[in-house]
């Protein structure tokens, strides 16, 4: 009983930190000294809040294909801007951002356009203190 | 007549050219912090279109401009421009190598700067383009991002403190 009372009380204990560490600020993850432009094609997409998630697969300079994980603003956001989860697959997008402090290919997104659509998003989530 | 009219336009040369010379620089010396109610919305929080730091700190002399930049839990920057426009080293965090130049354009401080690191996508290079304003105790920074071809700029407020 007691075992079955720890492991409930832990399944609730890690549920609630899960919200807390996707949402962060972006001065602890990302570089703000470095920003960085890519270009490729969407292969997956977390449509999700607080942030959507874009994978993107970009050739880097020695020819490789790298798939960069971009995080945008939330899926509700990108709704009301008028874009949806279905325009996203397949289509080839311009993603301007900050690299991840780790170094891995990983971004926040300031601006992304989706080419075939022209379509362009520019977060305004900018508040102070985040 | 024609060597009155020369001599007349030599002179007025001259003291067109001297009021120049005599049009004292402005001074930008002072530690400065961002304005966040003054500048473009999307420079600050957690989508920075181009980041600008939370606070900088200038000094100026007749020949330099030393310029010390920090930001909320990131890498602090800083050089000493020659205001001849010559090339300069900027100290940057490790990982990053950056070079600029600054020079007086009329009243206002111009730096370019270049700066390359390498990321999953290999060298990266953003170059900057930074116009400078002082009025009375409040700075203005025009910054242009250039970036495989593609340039965006935004603003900045700084208050004297």
């Amino acid at each position: 009983m007691r075992l079955l009372f720890a492991a409930v009380s832990a399944a609730i204990l890690v549920g609630a930190a899960i919200p807390v560490q996707a949402h962060h600020s972006f001065s602890a993850v990302y570089d703000g000294n470095k920003p960085i432009t890519l270009r490729g094609k969407v292969s997956k997409l977390g449509w999700s809040n607080p942030h959507a998630h874009i994978y993107v697969d970009v050739v880097n300079q020695k020819g490789e294909t790298v798939t960069w994980e971009v995080e945008s603003a939330s899926a509700t956001n990108l709704l009301r801007a008028g874009i949806r989860k279905e325009d996203f697959i397949g289509t080839e997008v311009i993603v301007k951002g900050f690299l991840a402090k780790d170094g891995t290919p990983t971004v926040n997104a300031s601006s992304f356009t989706l080419v075939e659509l022209k379509k362009e998003y520019t977060s305004d989530e900018a508040t102070p203190g985040r | 007549m024609k060597q009155a009219a020369i001599l007349a336009g030599v002179c007025l040369a001259l003291v067109l050219q001297l009021s120049g010379l005599a049009q004292a620089r402005p001074d930008f010396t002072g530690t400065w912090r961002f304005n966040q109610a003054k500048s473009n919305p999307n420079i600050a929080g957690n989508t920075p279109n181009i980041p600008f730091p939370s606070q900088i700190v200038v000094k100026q002399t007749p020949a330099e401009f030393h310029v010390a930049s920090t930001s909320v839990r990131q890498q602090p920057l800083s050089a000493t421009y020659k205001l001849d426009g010559s090339k300069v080293t900027v100290q940057a965090p490790s990982g990053i190598t950056e070079t600029g130049e600054a020079r007086f354009e009329g009243s206002n401080v111009v730096i370019t700067s270049r700066r390359s690191f390498t990321s999953p996508l290999g060298e990266t290079v953003v170059e900057f383009k930074e116009v400078w304003t002082v009025n009375g105790t409040a700075l203005t920074i025009e910054k242009t991002r250039i970036e495989s071809g593609e340039t965006s700029t935004e603003k900045a407020v700084y208050d004297k403190i």
